[in-house]
């Protein structure tokens, strides 16, 4: 199985077509319309990767990536939005974004970069538990 | 296009972006749905053609409908900027209120959306003209929606984020009336000297509404 993703958009219709379609590629995706019920998904049931709109009704995209940076900075942000602008792109890259797309998206691009987050969380999970390969005692079991 | 001077102030311009960003923001999003439902649709045929899963006829239909629907939208939304787009062409002219507003609220929808502000137009019981330029009267009416949009941002919480729009039933006092459910605020509308020259430009002045809360743009009848 692939990442589990989260797709936040207040077009239902586009995350509800995305999301079927990353279904169909073995990606385990649900999607949400808005930001507290972003939030709401990422504390009950935390995605590996977050896909995300900058402009929606309430809290935007930007809340969103400033307030999951802050609780839960593993999880990969990619934006996809369909009015950002370049200084919104480096906002977002500063703010610890992963990728950021415009609307239209071309689908292998998007997995393309789905892909890369996935592979970073799993470089860093090895990273930050080495301690599972290192018994207290005993020698290092490979 | 006919020759006269109609080139919109510094401010003008500002107003034509903002609509023109909301109007581009909505067109991506129509792409982005018909590039989906396309996308997804080339996903089963290369399900059925690789493997023993034919497409679902009814599936196929349904991603069908939803493409149309959103041609549709897009079809709508680019009709009503090219009327937009042209209201700098015409000179002064009897100008119908009630089809500006329904111009300004569906190029503005986005806008409007965003601040989680629900708008009804009521339709008007006699008709409703003025002597104006188009595209200065469509600013108007925009300002007045972005002042309510921030009055209600500001409103007390348990405020209702709902904005009827309806019109005078005098049509030789033609007016055009913002109803919402807080009285605050309105006593600084149309302070700026900007929008002071906008009111003055379509002949317009604002009072606070007889009944209820909320104001009307009226027409100012210039003493003899």
């Amino acid at each position: 199985m692939g990442p589990r993703i989260l797709l936040v958009d207040d077009e239902q219709e586009f995350v509800q077509t995305l999301a079927e379609r990353l279904q169909m590629r073995d990606m385990e995706t649900s999607a949400v319309f808005d930001g507290p019920a972003a939030l709401a998904q990422v504390q009950s049931h935390p995605p590996q990767i977050l896909i995300v709109d900058l402009k929606m009704p309430g809290m935007d995209g930007i809340q969103i990536l400033k307030q999951v940076k802050q609780t839960h900075p593993g999880i990969q942000i990619i934006i996809l939005t369909g009015h950002g602008s370049e200084q919104d792109k480096i906002l977002c890259m500063h703010l610890g974004a992963f990728a950021y797309f415009q609307k239209p998206v071309d689908i292998d691009r998007l997995i393309t970069a789905i892909r890369q987050g996935y592979e970073t969380i799993l470089s860093n999970e090895q990273k930050t538990a080495p301690c599972d390969r290192y018994p207290e005692t005993g020698s290092w079991q490979p | 296009m006919p020759n006269h001077d109609l080139s919109p102030d510094r401010n003008g311009v500002r107003f034509f972006g903002t609509l023109s960003a909301a109007v581009t923001h909505d067109m991506k999003n129509f792409l982005a749905i018909i590039n989906e439902n396309a996308g997804l649709l080339g996903d089963l045929a290369g399900r059925a053609r690789n493997g023993p899963v034919p497409i679902d006829p009814q599936k196929a239909a349904l991603i069908s409908e939803k493409i149309r629907k959103q041609v549709n939208r897009a079809d709508g939304m680019i009709k009503q900027f090219n009327r937009f787009s042209h209201s700098m062409d015409h000179a002064q002219e009897a100008v119908d209120m009630e089809e500006m507003v329904h111009l300004v609220a569906g190029l503005s929808e986005r806008i409007i959306r965003h601040h989680e502000v629900f708008l009804t137009v009521t339709a008007a019981s006699v008709p409703c003209r003025i002597q104006a330029h188009r595209f200065d009267l469509l600013h108007l009416i925009f300002r007045a929606f972005e002042m309510v949009c921030e009055i209600l941002d500001n409103a007390p919480e348990d405020t209702r984020k709902e904005v009827t729009v309806n019109f005078g039933s005098d049509p030789m006092g033609p007016e055009i009336c913002f109803m919402y459910d807080t009285d605050t605020g309105w006593d600084t509308l149309f302070d700026d000297p900007k929008d002071r020259a906008l009111l003055d430009r379509v002949n317009m002045h604002v009072k606070k509404a007889g009944t209820g809360s909320g104001f009307c743009l009226c027409k100012t009848f210039k003493k003899q």
